[in-house]
């Protein structure tokens, strides 16, 4: 399999755990494709429906963060699912190259985001100054935190983003 | 249902509709597939037209059928919440109730209608 020229896709399912990663070209077209995909793989391997859709919420959110910023033809997900001890840990990981101007903004995105105590709290905050912005939603990060409820962190240098996202998810007794 | 000036969106990957009842007081509008960074003008202008319409006619609520509603991306979603904004803006005795009908199958829809809800409790229902 290969989309959008990229390098390809590789994907393995091994016991409990099961992983799923992805390079391609980015392209705004392709991000439904993806996130249908991730659905799919997802609902195979966790018993939750409701975990399945917030992980593919937040694939779609990243992965628009990810085509629309990059700077190069190339971006990368990497998507994880990891039995722990009384809990899975499901994981996104994106990385890409972004101009310096990008970077900026997307760190001082960040930045607020982590620092809010109250994903939901800060999402109404989004949500109310979103209608005064010209430029794209300024949602989507908030948006991951707030209703796919996960923890975000991130990595730059002066041209590559590295974003996370993850959850831990309990295990429950029909699990 | 009485046909209402509001061209609905018509693509591949996502359709709505808005029609009128028969008693004018509400606008029940319709949303199916997928909603993406491609959809974000088509919804963006179908909800100024619904907003305009519903304002123009002076309905009581605005009914929104998400049940065939595959998924919307933030910047959509950011269009229903300038669609708020747009209701919030109006003088109080003008101003209109959104009332969604969601899927509980679709578990996104629960998170994203709660967020709307929150945004604005008097404005927004869900059901």
């Amino acid at each position: 399999m290969s989309l959008g020229g990229g390098p390809g896709v590789e994907a393995r399912a091994a016991g409990t755990d099961a992983y799923f990663e992805l390079a391609f070209s980015p392209c705004l077209n392709l991000v439904s494709v993806v996130r249908r995909f991730v659905n799919e793989f997802y609902s195979q391997v966790l018993i939750d429906a409701d975990v399945t859709s917030r992980l593919a919420l937040a694939t779609h959110e990243l992965l628009e963060n990810s085509a629309k910023y990059a700077a190069d033809d190339l971006t990368s997900i990497r998507i994880s699912v990891s039995k722990e001890a009384g809990s899975t840990l499901v994981a996104i990981t994106t990385r890409n190259r972004a101009e310096t101007e990008h970077i900026a903004r997307l760190k001082a995105t960040l930045d607020e985001l982590i620092a809010a105590p109250d994903p939901q709290a800060h999402y109404l905050v989004l949500m109310r100054r979103t209608a005064k912005r010209t430029d794209g939603s300024g949602l989507g990060l908030g948006r991951v935190r707030a209703e796919s409820e996960m923890n975000i962190a991130y990595e730059v240098d002066e041209t590559s983003v590295t974003l996370r996202a993850e959850a831990r998810i309990p295990e429950t007794p029909a699990q | 249902m009485t046909p209402i000036d509001v061209t609905p969106i018509e693509t591949t990957e996502l359709q709505a509709t808005a029609q009128l009842d028969e008693a004018r007081t509400t606008i029940n509008v319709s949303f199916r597939g997928n909603a993406d960074a491609r959809a974000i003008a088509p919804v963006d202008a179908f909800l100024v037209s619904v907003h305009e319409a519903a304002a123009r006619l002076g309905v009581q609520e605005v009914v929104v059928d998400f049940h065939a509603f595959d998924f919307m991306n933030s910047s959509c979603f950011k269009a229903f919440v300038t669609w708020i904004g747009r209701i919030e803006e109006l003088a109080p005795p003008r101003q209109y109730k959104i009332r969604f009908l969601q899927d509980s199958g679709k578990h996104w829809q629960r998170r994203s209608l709660d967020a709307l809800r929150s945004f604005a409790a008097e404005l927004v229902s869900i059901q």
